[in-house]
């Protein structure tokens, strides 16, 4: 199981060496002049040139990447080029809040879309299945944003009861916080269930008709216990696989439901960052969601291994 | 008029210079109203008392409109405000973007306000005077002032303000606006509290560029190097008490003010994204009061029964420029016919729902007092268009790139004026690009916006035409993307931007605006409102046409 992990972490960080490279050279080539995009198309070509030479950014891109790259190994992941102020202090509060409502959405929906796949399985083909699969994948059909912006009319507007922002007023409770959490997190609990629960539904049904299942309902079990102790357990494998793929979108991709919440999420660090070409901010971001996805998978992997012996034995030989 | 008031204005233009007693006599004949005598008196630098008593020699056939009453706000509370999130480091000098100034005016000031009429009210000025030539400016200093750190505020720290500003080295955004107008070293303190100005040229208007219109001319210390977002120094009403970047600033009163203290105890400034997000944020009550909002982000507000708008004049506009030395606009006929399609009352009525003033092709929007109001207005004629187009051998049609940029309603502008030069046989090929590879390096060459056949380009307000007529249009303008090449046109700018009074600002901008008509360098369809939401029982707050929001008098019926 340590050579295991040790591998997948040996690949992970040539992962991201190749992420930081590919990032780095990708950002430049997005169009426009650093100091031009901060100080306006109408500035003058002195003021540009004077912001550029302050900014480092009149440097050659490789000596801009050896200084980036040098900064990461100590720790420093550099200055943001549009607000001035050090990168950690934009991304890591950012990370932070990503988490929360990441968090708060998967407590919602893993369950429920488990629950929902298994439901699903077990009544196949009856209307409950049919329910659940069809309102699922209609669901996740309809984008994120579309969700937002539904859910804000109705809940904020209409009936006044949630707010339409997603930003706690500094210095709120926890549930507070959560109040606030509730209405994107419901848009992504309507966008992934349909995922989760597919999954867990295609699943229980492999299982339900597994050998091992039929033997255990032959020699006796009562049907709960076959489905708790031998259908759920190896039902989850694919779901696993889903969820943790998840993670990294859900902290990193939630661009526009972060936007129309006006949260401060990753997702609008990496919007703003990438209008402004802040590129140290956007860089860094772009990493750290990397480093989440790559994390994340290995949970993942984690726990596929400890639910499927045949996992554990295959890595250890 | 009674005795004592005729001796009170005859003392009064005894002590005035010659442009300014012109001006008395333009109003007492009728040719300008009293809005457009205060309006211009203040640039001139007349004190309040004696606009006030001068006001009174208008013609007594003027329409006096009483502005509408409404409740003046309780003191306490805290007032809610969403802007735009400022794009850059919230630094003073470099602030180039609406909501970086917006924060800047809460706790910093300038010399002159310029307010939504462009009227000029002095702030940290009490009063200024010119030379008989318009090229030396001086500018009494208001006394008692101190920034929020308590060190007091002299004239030489406005001396050192300017300077700092208008050196090339420092890099600040307003070096465009003192360009050929005053270079670094020629602001002087002549004592604590007078700060004298000598510029490059006569200017008949340099008030404004002192004034909130030039929005990064707060006055800030002599030793200033930076780090403003740290403490947001500065002499304003407003004190920071917390600041987190890309989400928001709290202020409290500050107790070092010298003005009256604020109404709201407290103001806290939400920032958005997005506009939808700011729009919904005032519907959903998460804030009291939306600095700015567009048509084409906030529609929802227009009408909203819990919003109350407030709307006001503004040179914002939008430029359609045609390349003048290239095919197929270099015949200015082609240029005329393609003004003459389009259908500006649809774009005024469709796209910006009556929010908008006309264009007539030209930098003068009507909110500009010397604007000459004489010109025709050119209307929709499509068949002069298509003679003129035949006249230019190009009656068969023609196919071009049209280029813009994904900017507010700019899209949608391009679309209407595809479709309405279509009728002519006209095939305008659209290319819509984002802001950074629109202007690219916004040098000829490496800029598509400057390279371009035919593009649509978004141009802020500005409180007196003067740089819209010379960096867009000049034949050494920076940013003449249609290459507009024209030594008369030239020449009578020089004699616009020189001129002290208002009569010849008037002769010379009718000029302009015949010739601009006729060689149709770029059309300017319409000047947009500058349009503010306020839930229904705040009142007392103010914004200008830049973007600044004044918050002081803001509070809660």
């Amino acid at each position: 199981m340590t050579r295991f992990i040790a591998k997948r972490l040996g690949l992970g960080l040539i992962t991201l060496w190749l992420l930081s490279v590919l990032v780095f050279f990708g950002t430049q080539v997005l169009p426009g002049d650093v100091a031009r995009r901060i100080l306006g198309p109408f500035a003058s070509p002195s003021a540009v040139n004077a912001l550029n030479k302050q900014l480092g950014t009149d440097k050659s891109i490789f000596v801009q990447y050896l200084n980036w790259i040098t900064g990461l190994f100590h720790g420093d992941l550099g200055t943001s080029v549009a607000t001035r102020t050090s990168v950690s202090s934009i991304v890591f509060p950012a990370l932070w809040h990503s988490a929360k409502l990441a968090i708060l959405a998967f407590i919602i929906v893993v369950p429920l879309g488990i629950l929902g796949g298994v439901v699903a399985a077990l009544y196949e083909g009856r209307f409950r299945d049919r329910l659940i699969s069809v309102g699922g994948l209609s669901a996740t059909t309809v984008p994120e944003f579309v969700w937002s912006v539904v859910f804000i009319l109705v809940f904020a507007l209409w009936l006044g009861i949630l707010p339409s922002t997603a930003t706690a007023p500094p210095g709120s409770g926890f549930l507070t916080q959560i109040e606030y959490l509730v209405l994107p997190a419901l848009c992504l609990v309507f966008v992934l269930f349909g995922y989760i629960a597919r999954m867990a539904r295609a699943g229980t049904i492999e299982s339900l008709e597994a050998d091992y299942t039929r033997t255990a309902v032959i020699k006796g079990l009562p049907y709960r216990t076959v489905v708790r102790r031998h259908v759920l357990r190896n039902s989850l494998l694919p779901t696993i696989a889903v969820v943790a793929t998840q993670a990294g979108y859900l902290i990193g991709g939630l661009v526009a439901i972060e936007l129309v919440f006006n949260y401060q999420g990753i997702g609008q660090v990496l919007y703003r960052a990438a209008i402004q070409k802040d590129f140290p901010v956007l860089q860094s971001a772009v990493l750290i969601v990397g480093v989440v996805y790559l994390v994340a998978t290995l949970l993942a992997d984690l726990a596929y291994s400890l639910l499927n012996p045949r996992i554990r034995f295959e890595s250890s030989s | 008029m009674s005795d004592q008031r005729q001796r009170q204005v005859d003392a009064i233009r005894r002590h005035i210079g010659e442009v300014e007693n012109d001006l008395v006599d333009e109003l007492v004949a009728g040719r300008i109203d009293r809005r457009e005598f205060l309006r211009r008196g203040s640039v001139l630098g007349l004190s309040l008392s004696s606009l006030g008593v001068l006001a009174g020699c208008a013609a007594p056939n003027v329409t006096r409109v009483s502005p509408p009453q409404t409740k003046p706000p309780k003191a306490g509370g805290t007032i809610r405000t969403g802007i735009v999130a400022p794009a850059a480091a919230l630094d003073p000098i470099m602030i180039s973007d609406e909501g970086g100034l917006a924060v800047l005016g809460q706790s910093a000031q300038y010399l002159v306000w310029s307010d939504k009429n462009l009227t000029l009210r002095p702030v940290l000025a009490e009063s200024w005077t010119h030379d008989h030539t318009g090229r030396v400016w001086t500018f009494k200093i208001r006394r008692g002032v101190s920034f929020s750190d308590g060190t007091p505020m002299t004239a030489e720290d406005v001396a050192a303000t300017f300077n700092r500003l208008s050196d090339p080295k420092v890099g600040s955004n307003a070096l465009s606006n003192f360009d050929g107008v005053l270079s670094k070293g020629n602001t002087k303190a002549i004592d604590p509290y007078t700060a004298q100005f000598t510029l490059d040229a006569p200017n008949g208007n340099f008030p404004y560029l002192v004034s909130s219109d030039n929005y990064n001319s707060v006055v800030l210390p002599k030793n200033y190097d930076g780090g403003w977002d740290k403490t947001f120094l500065g002499t304003g009403p407003w004190k920071l008490e917390s600041f987190t970047p890309n989400q928001g600033v709290s202020y409290g009163r500050n107790p070092r003010y010298w003005g009256q203290p604020t109404v709201a105890e407290r103001s806290e400034v939400t920032f958005y994204a997005e506009e939808q997000a700011q729009t919904l944020g005032i519907l959903g009550n998460q804030v009291d009061v939306v600095a700015h909002y567009s048509v084409s982000g906030g529609r929802a507000l227009i009408t909203n029964p819990d919003v109350r708008t407030t709307q006001f004049r503004s040179s914002s506009h939008r430029q359609i420029h045609m390349r003048t030395d290239k095919e197929p606009f270099a015949d200015k006929r082609v240029r005329q016919a393609m003004a003459l399609l389009l259908d500006r009352r649809a774009l005024v009525n469709g796209l910006l729902a009556t929010k908008s003033d006309y264009g007539n092709d030209s930098p003068f929007a009507p909110v500009f007092q010397s604007t000459n109001q004489s010109v025709r207005q050119r209307q929709l004629n499509v068949a002069m268009a298509k003679q003129l187009l035949e006249a230019a051998g190009k009656g068969a049609g023609f196919s071009t790139q049209l280029l813009t940029l994904t900017h507010f309603e700019l899209p949608d502008l391009a679309q209407v004026v595809q479709n309405d030069v279509s009728v002519a046989g006209i095939n305008l090929k659209l290319s819509i690009l984002d802001p950074g590879s629109y202007y690219g390096s916004s040098k000829f060459g490496t800029s598509p916006w400057l390279d371009s056949t035919m593009g649509i380009t978004d141009y802020g307000h500005r409180g007196v035409p003067n740089l819209l007529l010379t960096a867009p249009l000049s034949s050494k303008g920076p940013w003449n993307a249609a290459h507009f090449r024209n030594p008369q046109y030239d020449q009578l700018v020089a004699h616009y931007v020189a001129a002290l009074d208002l009569g010849a600002q008037r002769a010379a901008a009718g000029k302009i605006q015949e010739l601009l008509l006729d060689e149709t360098p770029v059309m300017f369809p319409y000047f947009y409102y500058f349009l503010t939401g306020a839930r229904l029982n705040v009142s007392g707050v103010e914004t200008t046409a830049m973007g600044h929001v004044d918050l002081s008098r803001a509070g809660f019926a």
